[in-house]
């Protein structure tokens, strides 16, 4: 079983490597979230330019961990047709094993880009100390497992390359919206404080903004449970997608559409 | 055993005992059901109805011991192509269960048993496609399998790629695996010790090559000798039925090859010359599916008997 998680975690990181000036374009996105986006939007908020840039620092950084953790998480779909992940999956690795080194893979590289974004704090007007970036590196280490359960937990359910990519913008940018990343839920309406409550970003966002700016939407308390108990079920949902194996009826139909 | 996808039956009803030790080849049209059984014996997809062991264990409910002592090469490349031979085998021995250091050893050692040692360290994507399927193979032999599973492993090489794949393949055999595999080009079938032709979900056929192109009508034996007038006597006195009226002597036989030595050793005339046709295995298919001859039938059949068309798509 940890030699399984072990491979997956190993396959997986030498591919990141191979891959590694991802990681400067995956800066793009949310730095002109923090600096472009946020000086705009900032500028005509109650909140002014410098306040918003340091209140959506910690939404970016959702966004580009919850965005490297679903692109991770692709590499499934992709493998599973053409790529050694179809030779995994005829080897005796514990199915578990699989879904739980992909997770913690996934996390691993969310994880590599947000330390990567991480500094650029500074540039967003928010003054790093040791106590906050320790704080924040809990956050986001959190947040990077919550994001890549379950990315791999719907990943594993498409084998069609096309596809997924839709399924996964129609759930993540709900998500993202919904969470308060970009605005401060406690000025939100009703309604949409009411859904931030199911929104696991919500919560996770929230963590790495508390660490950070010391405000808590959520008590961090209840935020950690909510993660914790929403990672054992995706988690689960995972493991019994990769335990079921190829034999889905979903699967079985779209196997013949990869021959094009 | 049966394998429904919804309302599609893709094996309508399989029964089939492969050899410990042989090589064993399923042969068959696109969409006759090979990748869906193939799947099922690779514990890849399960059984519908009826029940499928390999090596003993069942496909359904013991799919990691069979996992542990099979080797699959797949159609699709299944080797991570941005990365070396070396680093690709290395995680494979990994996956099954290997520390990184027996991991290591053992992905030296195939390199090295394959001949791929010179190119083991360049990224996968730029070996020739004959390394690359060397590559595949030396993947599906990380655990050392007790059976080999090759899926239309050598589609789309070149003459001399495929010869070598299949040189390598035999020495495997010989080594005592059970090699069982899928192929629509009809000549890599012959090198099989038994082949079961499969045609929409069924089984049609299951013999020797030879047996199977015996039920054509057999082969055709070409005499000549210096007395064809006595040896055709001999023959029909042997209970043989030469054709008859024509100026060389024309045997059919169910079994040519068995008999041209007898006959060689017992004919009371000096034999000049000996030629043996025999039927194709495409030949062999098209009789027993019912479906013409080529020319006839422009359908896939016909096409895939042939490498290079088969090859492209």
């Amino acid at each position: 079983m940890m030699r399984g998680i072990y491979a997956v975690v190993v396959l997986d990181l030498k591919r990141f490597w191979l891959d590694r000036a991802r990681v400067l374009v995956g800066l793009l996105q949310p730095l002109l979230y923090l600096f472009v986006l946020g000086s705009g939007i900032g500028a005509s908020s109650q909140l002014g330019a410098g306040d918003y840039r340091r209140f959506i620092f910690a939404g970016s950084m959702g966004l580009t961990l919850l965005m490297t953790a679903t692109f991770a998480a692709i590499s499934i779909v992709f493998d599973r047709q053409i790529g050694f992940f179809k030779a995994v999956l005829v080897s005796p690795v514990p199915r578990p094993a699989i879904a739980l080194g992909k997770i913690l893979s996934g996390a691993a590289q969310a994880m590599v880009q947000g330390l990567v974004l991480l500094p650029f704090a500074v540039l967003a007007g928010l003054p790093l100390d040791v106590l906050k970036v320790i704080e924040m590196l809990g956050a986001m280490a959190v947040a990077t497992v919550v994001f890549s359960a379950l990315g791999v937990a719907v990943a594993a359910r498409f084998t069609s390359v096309t596809v997924f990519p839709i399924v996964s913008n129609a759930m993540v940018l709900p998500l993202f919206f919904m969470s308060g990343a970009m605005y401060p839920l406690a000025m939100a309406p009703r309604w949409m404080q009411y859904a931030a409550h199911l929104d696991p970003v919500a919560y996770a966002v929230d963590l790495m903004r508390g660490a950070l700016l010391g405000r808590f939407f959520f008590a961090p308390a209840l935020s950690l449970g909510v993660l914790a108990v929403f990672v054992l079920i995706v988690t689960g949902a995972a493991v019994r997608v990769f335990n079921r194996g190829e034999d889905d009826s979903a699967l079985g139909a779209s196997k013949f559409n990869w021959r094009r | 055993m049966v394998k429904r996808y919804g309302k599609v039956e893709a094996l309508k009803g399989i029964d089939l005992t492969v050899n410990s030790g042989e090589m064993f080849a399923l042969l068959g049209p696109n969409g006759a059901g090979k990748t869906t059984l193939f799947s099922i014996l690779a514990t890849l997809r399960m059984p519908t109805s009826g029940s499928a062991h390999v090596l003993g264990f069942d496909v359904t409910t013991a799919r990691d011991e069979i996992r542990r002592a099979m080797g699959i090469v797949f159609q699709e490349p299944a080797i991570e192509q941005r990365l070396s031979g070396r680093d690709n085998l290395h995680l494979m021995g990994l996956f099954y269960g290997l520390s990184p250091a027996a991991a290591r050893r053992r992905a030296g050692d195939l390199l090295t048993e394959l001949g791929l040692t010179e190119a083991a360290d360049r990224p996968a994507r730029t070996l020739s496609g004959g390394q690359r399927r060397k590559l595949e193979l030396a993947r599906a032999l990380v655990t050392d399998p007790k059976i080999l599973f090759l899926d239309e492993a050598t589609l789309g090489l070149d003459v001399d790629a495929r010869r070598m794949f299949w040189g390598q393949i035999r020495a495997l055999a010989a080594a005592g695996r059970t090699v069982f595999f899928t192929t629509h080009y009809m000549e890599e079938a012959e090198v099989a010790d038994r082949i079961a032709l499969i045609d929409s979900g069924r089984i049609v056929a299951l013999d020797t090559p030879r047996a199977l192109k015996a039920r054509v009508g057999g082969g055709v034996i070409r005499l000549k000798t210096v007395d064809d007038a006595q040896a055709r006597a001999w023959l029909t006195a042997r209970g043989h039925v030469p054709e008859p009226g024509l100026q060389e002597l024309m045997l059919l036989h169910a079994d040519p090859a068995a008999v041209v030595p007898e006959l060689l050793r017992e004919l009371p005339v000096k034999v000049q010359r000996v030629e043996v046709h025999e039927p194709s295995l495409e030949d062999v298919f098209l009789k027993l599916t019912g479906r013409g001859l080529a020319g006839e039938a422009p359908g896939p059949v016909a096409r895939n008997g042939r490498p290079g068309e088969g090859g492209a798509r």
